[in-house]
């Protein structure tokens, strides 16, 4: 089996909750999220054209009782592609409409580091 | 809604993903109001200063962001499609383009009523375009913009700019409100073939200003419906110029259907010439299978290509609109539905590639060969 490798992309205090930030990691280019605290890691390549997914606007899951409503669930979780605005849920890769059609995810841990918070770093499993 | 947060470059490859060069035969630069005022006379500069531009258009919501791919606008906050430098990088020196064609943006002057101002807009948008795009780029050709409501005026447009080496088509939105076929348009279809241009029907502004609606069946609610009903008035155009005699009255006319999609036309030529068997007496002008005039007179653009169940259908269907000979490649950089020119189509076998890809369009438009193996 291959050895899986990690990779520090930054700290806590570089990536607030709502944000994400593009990062290279092992010739690789990777999302890592914030969602509400927790941290999400996704290849930044869009299974359908090839589009930079990471550069895509970050969303909620919008649903709908029927016609004219609108409603916004799991705020901050979905990205939309910048080229096709196809939806991918940003914590497991899948696309909303058909979640055979994914990208890859990493594991993200967090290791304390120092006194605050914000300096703990954040670590990518690939 | 959040944005990136970091400003990366283009993916780490930064080589173009195509060996061979490629025609892009539908690349929006970006011809709105503010980039074209300085080009519009005095009066309607004034005009539009203090009542605002007076044109329809919007009536749905766009895709994307602002109808553009995300990542196509520039980080000095111009609008996409308005930097020729982040053209050239993410698209034109990326994929290797050896010709792009221009096709420009405000197609709303096709659909005003003051025939004037719409002539005097495609002035400023033809003008524009010469001016900043295709004479700082040597790879980039124009499109010309004709107020095709008012055909003598449009006419004049077409005589004006149509004698240039860089301007190889006429471009005109898919809605109307007198289809394409209709010997209304017959003085600009003369001006086309006097210079030796491509009519080129770009969808777009259906249902909108003087236009028909969207459908037959009248005004659609949702974008993803006006998108699906492009194919039938695309359809109704080409059975207009066919039905109504134009390629008998102007034999060396050529047509472009862009952005309607591609594969619908198999079924819809199946038909055209199924019906003509049976109907044929009632139009005896047209000499020849409805399928045929397709072949000899129409081109099609690829994008937005429709994904097919299996590989099997796709050729299938390819192989039924005749793709060696009228398929040719466009990717509507920076348009939000964008093709990308290594990853829209399925891999072909490389003698239809190099015909999609190139030489349908050279042919078309009078391109040359590719600069890299003109001598071989
Ligand atoms: S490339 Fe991402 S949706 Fe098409």
């Amino acid at each position: 089996m291959k050895q899986s490798s990690q990779h520090i992309v930054g700290t806590v205090g570089e990536i607030p909750p709502g944000t994400h930030k593009i990062v290279e990691v092992g010739g690789r280019s990777v999302g890592i999220y914030n969602i509400n605290g927790v941290f999400h890691a996704l290849r930044n390549i869009c299974p359908h054209q090839g589009a930079e997914l990471c550069k895509g606007i970050v969303s909620a899951y919008v649903t709908s009782d029927g016609p004219g409503d609108f409603q916004f669930d799991r705020e901050g979780e979905i990205v939309r592609c910048p080229w096709h605005q196809w939806e991918f849920d940003i914590p497991t890769g899948c696309m909303i409409t058909d979640a055979v059609m994914r990208t890859k995810t990493y594991d993200v841990t967090v290791e304390k580091f120092g006194v605050s918070i914000d300096n703990d770093l954040i670590l990518i499993h690939m | 809604m959040q944005t990136s947060n970091t400003n990366t470059q283009l993916p780490v490859d930064k080589r173009p993903k195509l060996k061979r060069s490629i025609i892009d035969c539908d690349i929006h630069q970006a011809t709105g109001l503010d980039a074209i005022k300085p080009y519009l006379p005095r009066a309607y500069q004034e005009l539009v200063k203090q009542y605002g531009p007076a044109l329809p258009g919007g009536m749905h919501f766009n895709g994307g962001v602002g109808g553009r791919m995300a990542d196509a606008y520039p980080e000095d906050g111009g609008n996409a499609g308005s930097d020729l430098e982040l053209m050239q990088k993410q698209h034109l020196d990326r994929y290797n383009v050896e010709y792009g064609i221009l096709t420009g943006e405000g197609y709303a002057v096709h659909a005003i009523p003051n025939y004037d101002y719409a002539a005097a807009m495609c002035r400023a948008i033809n003008e524009y375009t010469i001016e900043h795009w295709l004479s700082q780029d040597s790879r980039l050709r124009g499109s010309v913009f004709i107020s095709k409501q008012a055909p003598y005026l449009a006419a004049q447009e077409i005589n004006r700019v149509g004698g240039r080496s860089d301007m190889v088509q006429v471009v005109v939105s898919s809605g109307s409100s007198i289809p394409y076929g209709n010997r209304h348009y017959d003085p600009i279809y003369e001006a086309c073939v006097r210079h030796n241009l491509p009519f080129t029907i770009h969808v777009g502004l259906e249902g909108e200003g003087i236009n028909s609606p969207h459908t037959g069946a009248g005004y659609v609610a949702h974008y993803i419906e006006q998108r699906c009903a492009r194919p039938a008035v695309m359809g109704a155009h080409l059975a207009s110029f066919i039905f109504d005699g134009v390629f008998e009255r102007f034999p060396t006319l050529k047509v472009v259907l862009q952005e309607a999609g591609v594969l619908w036309l198999a079924p819809f030529l199946w038909k055209l010439d199924q019906e003509w068997k049976g109907l044929r007496v009632q139009t005896p002008w047209v000499r020849k299978k409805p399928s045929e005039y397709f072949r000899d007179h129409v081109r099609v653009t690829t994008q937005p290509f429709e994904e097919t169940p299996n590989r099997q259908i796709f050729d299938h269907l390819l192989e039924s609109i005749y793709a060696k000979e009228t398929l040719m490649f466009c990717s509507d950089y920076p348009h939000w539905d964008y093709d990308s020119p290594s990853q829209a189509l399925p891999k072909l076998e490389p003698e239809l590639w190099d015909s999609i890809y190139y030489q349908n369009a050279a042919k078309l438009y009078g391109l040359p060969p590719r600069k890299t193996e003109e001598t071989k």
